[in-house]
This record gives structure tokens, C-alpha cells and sequence, in this order.
């Protein structure tokens, strides 16, 4: 009895742990979009903006007003969004096979995502930029889209891979027997019971394309393609000493609006994709 | 009739094995393209003296650039620095994940909302979650002078070594605790409750059952969790780069090969590093591999 | 208040329709556009004057780089270096014009455009931050200067005589006696070579060898001398001091500015550039700035403090240089649009209005300028800047200065002893490409 109400008590602490955990941060960093800019300068400490030092919304005013922040924004929808759609696609396949057919090499296909998942991005930038600028395609988004495929890749394929195993393939061989080939029988009756899992493996994946910051750091150098995880790092305000740091805690937000959409709308399925890796179903 | 099974039997494995390697070879064909391909030409940059600011002098060198790297104080002092991460935060999220995912498994009330919560620092930007923390360690703007005790609310953290490393690993596992934690959740679920009660009823204290019954069932997860996230933690630069640029010592591996190939344009060590980089990356994961004997198989979910 | 949130909207709105002139023309076959680097000192004039220089052949359209000077190098280096064409101006730190030359990204001015760009009007320290090999390779658009700026009270509380020149020693020892406070520059950034190079001037040193800077990897190293030790001892004094800054080691030029006029206590001495005037002149009243009129009178300036009593300081000396890309499409109207942005006027323009110095005396000697500023300060500054110590002038600029951050920040760690000699090691196994930065 008594040794019950503990845990209960305990699981209740843990609850509340949690969620402070969670959002104290993001609480703090909404916190300090509300602090004004002159305040910020000259010192503003504390969780809550000091009375007379709050800006109300001008600083996301200014934020999306700044025209090289809303190309970052572009930019980081259009790379992540295309980055996302190709891994997804090529994928699918690859998950297809590896969950579904027996083949030679099955190992070495699986092998090679999880080495490349583990890959070092650092060392690639160098490299990339020495040939993409022989190429021509530095600072633009295929300059990025192309090394984005080496993170986002190896994670769709981990991803769907362990989908594509819970599905119930004897619904495949049903439509076999009633005489349809196996690319017929993937597209018709896979695909759709499929199309849940390939749609969590695109949110995290383009999670992935989204955070990168390394490649949008190294391979641009204008608002051309800077995606929004650089933009933020060379955010310049009115006074060239001091970071903005009000303003650019105001385009974090920003910058987070379209992954906590995600979170609320998708939480369920995003937690079945990223422990699909460890858990055998 | 046994001829003709075996017949369609080994024409349809082929056809199988056809298919499947037409599926399967685009994305391994790419994933090699944008790896392998650029891994190459950082081998061959290697052994040259090349600095793109003075492109004309490019020399051969042969093994001079990793002579010089690996008899740098500075590449090793990076070194330490990036494993000393490696080390302390992962054992730190494995504990607070732990802890986390026991939470988790036991509630019975708002499961969607503490999942939700705690995807948020999972898909929150490294960068954003740099410049949040930065700030709130801040002693002009931040408040964590100001609620914990004993600290002068005047004190920079970003002054010395080792505060400026807390504040980076504070940020780093902020962010990456709830992927640990959603891991271990998932390992948790597969601890075969029949087992508990039945300890429970052998009188095995809850201490018992956490270390002869949880945790060695949970064992594939946790090892795969810590594989992933030592390595992902090994190759630190965002927070790095946001809170500190390397200041007080404070460089990763991976910063210092992004500030002599992006920098200072020296892509022939820069290449050198970048190729010891990976290199130690493969050390590291075969080092844990062995440590820990990881099962590969459960890290390519083979069942 | 407002007067800072108007600008950041004045800039954010020019930016902006820069940006869809450039999205506009950007290939087609209309007016081209130039493509104009700037860095994000006077923005709001630098606006004014990309308009201004606009003729009815080409459009200029500001494209801002990050805050730092490293990294406006880096970003302006490696588009340069992937040969881009549409960096037509850049605004350059006089520091790495060198390196930039020698990687041959910046075009040469000629014949009549060469004499627009240097002629005897242009201040000798200014003037020789922009010719490398014999050539003109960029046009000085505004020099920069640091000063000892602080509060008349303090000084006299401490009992200390500004009206002849002070020493770092006395400065830290009179602020630390009244509780005040002495604002520098020392993150781990190119300001604090700034600093350090200069302290070394001011003792007689150098960095590198003079007679030798110019011969890249083959520099002699002379930090570890005399002046080495002396430059060290006052950052360790001043480090160990009462009189530091809470944020000493990651202070920048912003940093210290809310020090002079705080809330309690009696302010500080600050070694910074000359924007500092117009910044408190435009925060009279203001939270940042001094409560009215009366208190702003109480900022005092003061010559560059001497590292060793009785040896003249070498001030800092900064500014902008307007280079040329050489991949530029419309070189030839972008070195006429760099002479339009470097005039006399343009000079005036970002002296009134940003406290931007001139690179010209002419300017200095203008009715505008004497009304904008007190004379005493125009003359300190312009002596500063004519008495000043330039940073070593080499293609490797930027490995020398990393090289100097990485062995003296912490401000904390420096010490007379080990600091210069350990500092002249590692520059000299930098240059030779022995070591990694």
C-alpha cells in the first residue's frame, strides 16, 4: 500500500520533472523574444523580461520584416523539403527489398546505412567545397540537397526498413495468387498500407534536413542558399557588437514553429519511427 | 512435381534477387556518391600542401600533413576534449534517460502530452538549443546565475575551461536526452512483465529487479542507444560552434578540421583531418562495439 | 530607443528591396546590378550612399556579411575562391587586403581611377593599408581609431592627470581605487589582437619583423622580446585587477559600453573605437546611456594609454577598404561605383552620421564635421590615426592573428614569463606550416 503510493508519488515527481525538462527551455526562449533589444545590451538579467524592458512583439516584427531571414526560411523549406522527398523515395525501395525479398547483399546494404548514418559530416565539407566550387553548384540548394541525401538516406532507409517488416505481406501474396506480378502486387497493395510509415520516415528525416548546420554553414556564403540554422548564426542586428539576442531568440522561435506543428500533429507516429530501430515488433 | 518446385522455387528467387538489387541500388549508389566519392578526393588532398589562398603553390607532401597533425599537441588536446564529451554526456543521458523512460512506463495519465513535450527538444535545431542555453548561462541576460545557489550572479560561465564545458554539455544534453529516453522506453516495453511479478513475489527488492531483471532484458537497447548517441555525440560542432567558437580550449575534432578546411582554406591538412576524423570515428564505434559486445545484428534490426 | 529601432527598420526595408532588385535583374538583360558587400557598421548611410552611386547604368545592391571580422573574411573568401562573379564591392578590414591581393580576388585600380582612389588627400596610415605589390587595390572609405574614452569624475576622484598622457599601469590602478571598472576588448577575437598589438607597439616591439612582414611564411617573429613582456604584464595586471570587467574574457566593443554610465558605481575607463561618441550621444536619457546632458559631459577622452611610462602609444587603426572582386561581370563599373562610395562626401556622410572617421584630412578640415564633433576630439583622433600602429601587414594575416588568440585568451592565463615566448613558438611553426591552428 504504502510502498504503492510512493511510486505513484514518485511517477508523479518524474511527470513534472519532465515536463519542466522539456519546456523550461523553450519557455526561456520565448521568454527572452520578449525582452527589447535595448534592454538585452544593456543587461537584462532574469527568467522574464524587467518591467519597461518587455518589446511586445517588435522583435518578430523586425524578425519578419528582415528579408534574409525569410529567404532563410525559403531556403530551408525548399532544401529540406526536396532533400526529404528523394530520400524518401529511394528508400522505400531499398526498405521494400530489405524487409520483403531474399537477396544477396542484404547485409551490405543494411551495413552500409548504418556506417554512413555514423558518418562524420565535417569530413565531407572540405572536399565538397573544393569540388562544388569547381562545379559551380556552391551556395546553391542542389549544393546542399546532395550532401543532405548523406544523412537523410541512411535514416529513411533505418526507418522504413522496420515498418515494412509489421506489415501483413500475406496480403501481397493474396493479390499474387489472384495473378498480379510482384511490382503490381508492391504498388497496388503495398503502397497504400506502407504509406503511414513512409510518411514518419519523412518527418524525421526532413527533422534531420532541417537541423543540419554544418553543410548550410560551409557550402553557402549568401541568403542565396543559407538555410535557417546559419541565418541564425550570423544574425546581425542594428548594433554590430552585441548579438541581437532578443531578435534572435524571436527567429528561433520562428525557426521551431514548424517542427513543434509537427510534434503536436504527428507525436504518435514519430515515436513508432525513431524507436522502430531498437524494438523487434 | 519436387523438379518443378524447385524450379519455380529457384527462378522466382532469382527474379527476387533481380528486383531487389534494382530497388536497392539507387540509394546505395548515392549514399556512396556523396560519401565515399568526397572521402576519396579528401585522401587524395591529403597528401598535398594546398591552401586555396595561394592555390599556385600546391605541392606533394606524401604523409607530411598527418606527420604534422598527429605530432600536434593541439590535435590530441581535441581529441581528449571530443572523447571527455563523448563520455560524460552519454553516461549522463543514459542515467536521466533511464529515469525518464521509468516515468514514462509507469504513467497512466497524459502519455500524448509528455510524448509531445518531449519530442520538442528532439526537434528543436542544435543551433537554437546552443543560443537558448548561451543565453540563459549568460550573466547579462541569462537566469541560471540567478537561480542556482552558491553562484555569483555575476559569474561567466563562458570564462574558463571548465564552465564553458558544462554550459556546452548541458545544451548537448538537453537536446539529445529524449532520444535516449524514447530508446529505453521502447526497451522497456520489452521486459516480459511476468518476469517482474515474479521476482516481486520472490521478495527481489525493486534494486534486484532493476539489475537481474530489467536491465539485462533491455540490454539490445541500451546498447544500441548508446552506440548511436556516442556517436553522434563524438562528432560535437554545432553547440561548439554557437556558444563558444572554441574558446578556453573548448574545440572539438570536428571544429578543428571545419576551421582549417573552411577557415583558414588549408584544405591539405584540412583533408588530412578530415580523413583522421573518420578514421577515429571507426575506432571509436569498433571500440564500443567491443567494450560493450554490441550486437550489430540488433543495430541493423536483423531479427 | 526608437532611434535604433527606426534604423534597424530603415535597414531591413533597403536590404530588402536590394534583394528584389537583385531577385529582378539577377541574369536578364536590363540594368545590371552590383552586388555590394558591406559589413554592419553604418548600415543606414551605407544604404544611402548605394543609392546615391547608382547610376543610370547600373543599380548597387547591399548585401550584408556577418558581425565579426573573421568572419566577413571567411564568407567573402570562399566566394571568392569558387571565382564568383557576382561579388562586385566588398568592404574589406584593412588586415586581410593583403591576403586578398595575393590570392589575386581583388581587381587592381588604374590609370584615373588609381588617382581618385589614393592621392595626397588620404591619410598616410589609411593609404598604406591599401597597395600591395605596387598596386592600388582597393579605395580607403573610412579609417578607424581607438581612444581612451572615460569618465571625467572618476579620473578625478582617483586623483589621476588626463590632461597629460596616462599609462595602462595608472589607468587600472585609479579605477580599481574607486570601484570603477577598465573596459577592453579580449574574447578570443580579432579585437584582442588589436589590443595586444598595439600594447606591444606602445612598448617598441613589433609582432613580426617589419622589414620582414611582407614576405608571408618567411616573416621573423619578434614577439618574444621586451615589449612582448611588457604588452603581457599589462593584460595579466589588468586581468588579476579588481578593475576587470565580470566578462573580461569574452568582452567585445559592446560590451563594455553600458559600464561607463551604470545604474551605480562611478563608470569606467574603455580603450574604444570612435562610434563610441555618437552612441552616447544618441542614448542621452536612455537605459545604456547617460541619465542627460549634464552626465555626458562628464565622457572624457584621452590618448591611446603608454604601455611603458614615457614612451608615445601606438593607437589602433581600422577602418574599411572598398575592394573590386576580380570575377566581377562589370568590373569596370564597379570601380567606378567603389570611387563614388570612397569620395569626400561619402567620407563626410559616415562621419556625421555613423561616427565612421575619414580617411581623408580633407574631410577631417570639413564645416560639417567640426559642427558634428568637438574639435579636440577630431584633432585626438586625427593624430591617433596618424601616429597609430597598423597590424602586421602579411598575405597570412589571419593565421597570424589565430595563431596570437589561440596563445594569449585567456586573458586570464597571460603571464610576462611564458606568454610571449610560448606565442613566438607556435607563430613561427604556424608560418612554416608545422603546426595546427
Amino acid at each position: 500500500m504504502n510502498k504503492n503510493a510512493l511510486t505513484r508519488v514518485g511517477t508523479l515527481v518524474g511527470f513534472v520533472l519532465i515536463l519542466l525538462w522539456c519546456l523550461l527551455p523553450v519557455a526561456w526562449i520565448i521568454s527572452l523574444s520578449f525582452k527589447s533589444q535595448e534592454a538585452v545590451t544593456n543587461g537584462s538579467p532574469g527568467f522574464f523580461p524587467q518591467s519597461g524592458g518587455g518589446a511586445g512583439w517588435q522583435n518578430y516584427v523586425d524578425v519578419l520584416q528582415d528579408e534574409q531571414f525569410r529567404r532563410a526560411i525559403l531556403n530551408s523549406i525548399g532544401i529540406s523539403l526536396t532533400a526529404t522527398i528523394l530520400s524518401v523515395a529511394l528508400a522505400t525501395l531499398t526498405a521494400y527489398a530489405v524487409a520483403r525479398l531474399e537477396f544477396q547483399g542484404k547485409k551490405f546494404v543494411l551495413t552500409t546505412a548504418l556506417v554512413i548514418a555514423m558518418f562524420p559530416v565535417v569530413s565531407l565539407v572540405g572536399p565538397l567545397f573544393d569540388m562544388w566550387r569547381t562545379f559551380g553548384i556552391y551556395d546553391t540548394w542542389i549544393g546542399l540537397i546532395i550532401p543532405y541525401m548523406s544523412f537523410t538516406l541512411p535514416l529513411a532507409i533505418w526507418t522504413l526498413s522496420a515498418f515494412f517488416r509489421e506489415i501483413p505481406w500475406e496480403m501481397e501474396q493474396a493479390a499474387q495468387v489472384d495473378g498480379a506480378t510482384s511490382w503490381q502486387a508492391f504498388r497496388k497493395v503495398i503502397v497504400p498500407l506502407a504509406a503511414p510509415g513512409v510518411f514518419t520516415a519523412a518527418i524525421l528525416t526532413f527533422f534531420f534536413a532541417w537541423n543540419d548546420f554544418v553543410f548550410g554553414i560551409s557550402l553557402t556564403s549568401t541568403e542565396r542558399a543559407r538555410p535557417i540554422p546559419a541565418a541564425l548564426s550570423f544574425f546581425v542586428g542594428a548594433d554590430p557588437f552585441n548579438r541581437p539576442a532578443s531578435l534572435l531568440a524571436a527567429g528561433a522561435v520562428v525557426a521551431t514553429v514548424p517542427v513543434i506543428l509537427l510534434v503536436l500533429f504527428f507525436q504518435r507516429k514519430i515515436v513508432a519511427g525513431l524507436t522502430a530501430g531498437a524494438v523487434k515488433g | 512435381m519436387s523438379t518443378s518446385t524447385v524450379n519455380r522455387a529457384s527462378d522466382r528467387s532469382r527474379g527476387e534477387n533481380r528486383l531487389a538489387l534494382k530497388l536497392v541500388a539507387p540509394a546505395v549508389a548515392l549514399m556512396l556518391l556523396v560519401t565515399a566519392f568526397p572521402m576519396l578526393r579528401a585522401l587524395y588532398l591529403s597528401f598535398f600542401s594546398y591552401s586555396l589562398t595561394a592555390p599556385d603553390e600546391r605541392e606533394f607532401v606524401g604523409l607530411d600533413n598527418y606527420a604534422t597533425a598527429l605530432t600536434d599537441g593541439l590535435f590530441w588536446r581535441d581529441t581528449g576534449n571530443t572523447v571527455f564529451i563523448m563520455v560524460v554526456t552519454v553516461a549522463v543521458e543514459l542515467v536521466i534517460g533511464f529515469a525518464f523512460a521509468m516515468v514514462m512506463h509507469r504513467l497512466v495519465f497524459a502519455r500524448g502530452l509528455v510524448r509531445t513535450s518531449i519530442l520538442i527538444p528532439y526537434g528543436i535545431i542544435t543551433v537554437v538549443s546552443g543560443f537558448a542555453w548561451q543565453f540563459a548561462f549568460s550573466n547579462t541576460n541569462g537566469f541560471v546565475n540567478s537561480w542556482l545557489p552558491f553562484v555569483s550572479s555575476d559569474f561567466n560561465w563562458f570564462a574558463s575551461y571548465e564552465s564553458s564545458m558544462v554550459a556546452i554539455m548541458v545544451s548537448e544534453i538537453w537536446k539529445t536526452t529524449p532520444f535516449m529516453a524514447l530508446l529505453l522506453l521502447a526497451g522497456l516495453a520489452q521486459v516480459p512483465e511476468d518476469m517482474l511479478e515474479a521476482a516481486k513475489v520472490d521478495g527481489a527488492t525493486w534494486w534486484q529487479r532493476l539489475w537481474k531483471v530489467i536491465l539485462p532484458n533491455m540490454r539490445a537497447a541500451i546498447m544500441v542507444a548508446v552506440l548511436f548517441r556516442a556517436l553522434d555525440a563524438y562528432r560535437i560542432f554545432d553547440n561548439i560552434f554557437v556558444m563558444t567558437a572554441g574558446a578556453n580550449n573548448t574545440e572539438s575534432i570536428s571544429f578543428l578540421t571545419y576551421r582549417q578546411v573552411i577557415e583558414q582554406f588549408q584544405l591539405g591538412i584540412g583533408s588530412a583531418l578530415s580523413v583522421l576524423l573518420f578514421l577515429s570515428v571507426l575506432v571509436v564505434a569498433f571500440l564500443i562495439v567491443k567494450i560493450f559486445r554490441v550486437n550489430l545484428a540488433d543495430a541493423r534490426q536483423e531479427a | 530607443m526608437t532611434g535604433r529601432r527606426r534604423r534597424t527598420a530603415a535597414v531591413i526595408a533597403s536590404v530588402a528591396l536590394g534583394s528584389s532588385l537583385l531577385a529582378a535583374c539577377g541574369g536578364s538583360s536590363g540594368k545590371p546590378t552590383l552586388n555590394w558587400y558591406i559589413n554592419p557598421d553604418g548600415q543606414d548611410t551605407l544604404n544611402q550612399l548605394a543609392e546615391r552611386c547608382s547610376t543610370d547604368d547600373y543599380d548597387i545592391a547591399i548585401q550584408l556579411l556577418p558581425a565579426s571580422a573573421t568572419d566577413q573574411r571567411t564568407q567573402l573568401a570562399r566566394r571568392l575562391a569558387a571565382g564568383d562573379s557576382s561579388t562586385d564591392l566588398m568592404s574589406l578590414d584593412p588586415v586581410f587586403v593583403p591576403e586578398f591581393a595575393n590570392a589575386k580576388w581583388l581587381r587592381p585600380f588604374e590609370g584615373e581611377q588609381a588617382d581618385a582612389v589614393l592621392d595626397d588627400d588620404v591619410l598616410k596610415g589609411a593609404a598604406e593599408t591599401v597597395t600591395w605589390n605596387d598596386q592600388i587595390v582597393a579605395a580607403p572609405q573610412w579609417a578607424n581609431t581607438q581612444v581612451l574614452w572615460y569618465r571625467k569624475s572618476l579620473a578625478r576622484a582617483a586623483g589621476l592627470d588626463m590632461s597629460k598622457p596616462v599609462t595602462w599601469d595608472q589607468v587600472i590602478d585609479a579605477a580599481s581605487q574607486e570601484g570603477g571598472t577598465v573596459g577592453v576588448q579580449a574574447n578570443k577575437y580579432e579585437a584582442y589582437v588589436v589590443w595586444i598589438n598595439s600594447l606591444i607597439q606602445g612598448a617598441g616591439g613589433h609582432i613580426l619583423d617589419p622589414s620582414t612582414v611582407e614576405d608571408g611564411r618567411d616573416a621573423k617573429v619578434t614577439i618574444d622580446s621586451q615589449a612582448g613582456k611588457e604588452a603581457a604584464a599589462v593584460i595579466q595586471k589588468l586581468a588579476r585587477s579588481k578593475a576587470a570587467q565580470p566578462d573580461l574574457t569574452t568582452s567585445n566593443e559592446g560590451t563594455s559600453l553600458g559600464q561607463m554610465f551604470p545604474q551605480q558605481g562611478p563608470g569606467e575607463f574603455m580603450t574604444n573605437w570612435t562610434f563610441v561618441y555618437k552612441n552616447y550621444e544618441g542614448l542621452v536619457g536612455k537605459p545604456g546611456g547617460p541619465a542627460d546632458e549634464e552626465q555626458l559631459k562628464d565622457l572624457g577622452w584621452a590618448r591611446y594609454p603608454q604601455t611603458v611610462e614615457g614612451e608615445e602609444s601606438r593607437p589602433p587603426i581600422g577602418g574599411i577598404d572598398i575592394g573590386v572582386g576580380a570575377f566581377s561581370k562589370h568590373p569596370d563599373f564597379a570601380q567606378e561605383a567603389a570611387v563614388c562610395v570612397t569620395n569626400a562626401e561619402a567620407q563626410r556622410d559616415l562621419a556625421v552620421n555613423e561616427g565612421l572617421m575619414p580617411a581623408r584630412q580633407s574631410v577631417y578640415d570639413s564645416a560639417a564635421l567640426k559642427e558634428a564633433y568637438p574639435a579636440d576630439l577630431l584633432a585626438l583622433w586625427a593624430d591617433s590615426i596618424d601616429t597609430g600602429g597598423p597590424r602586421p601587414k602579411s598575405a597570412f594575416y589571419s593565421q597570424i592573428s589565430s595563431a596570437i588568440q589561440s596563445v594569449w585568451h585567456s586573458p586570464r592565463q597571460v603571464d610576462p614569463d611564458t606568454t610571449p615566448k610560448k606565442s613566438a613558438d607556435f607563430l613561427g611553426a604556424v608560418l612554416r606550416g608545422e603546426a595546427l591552428l
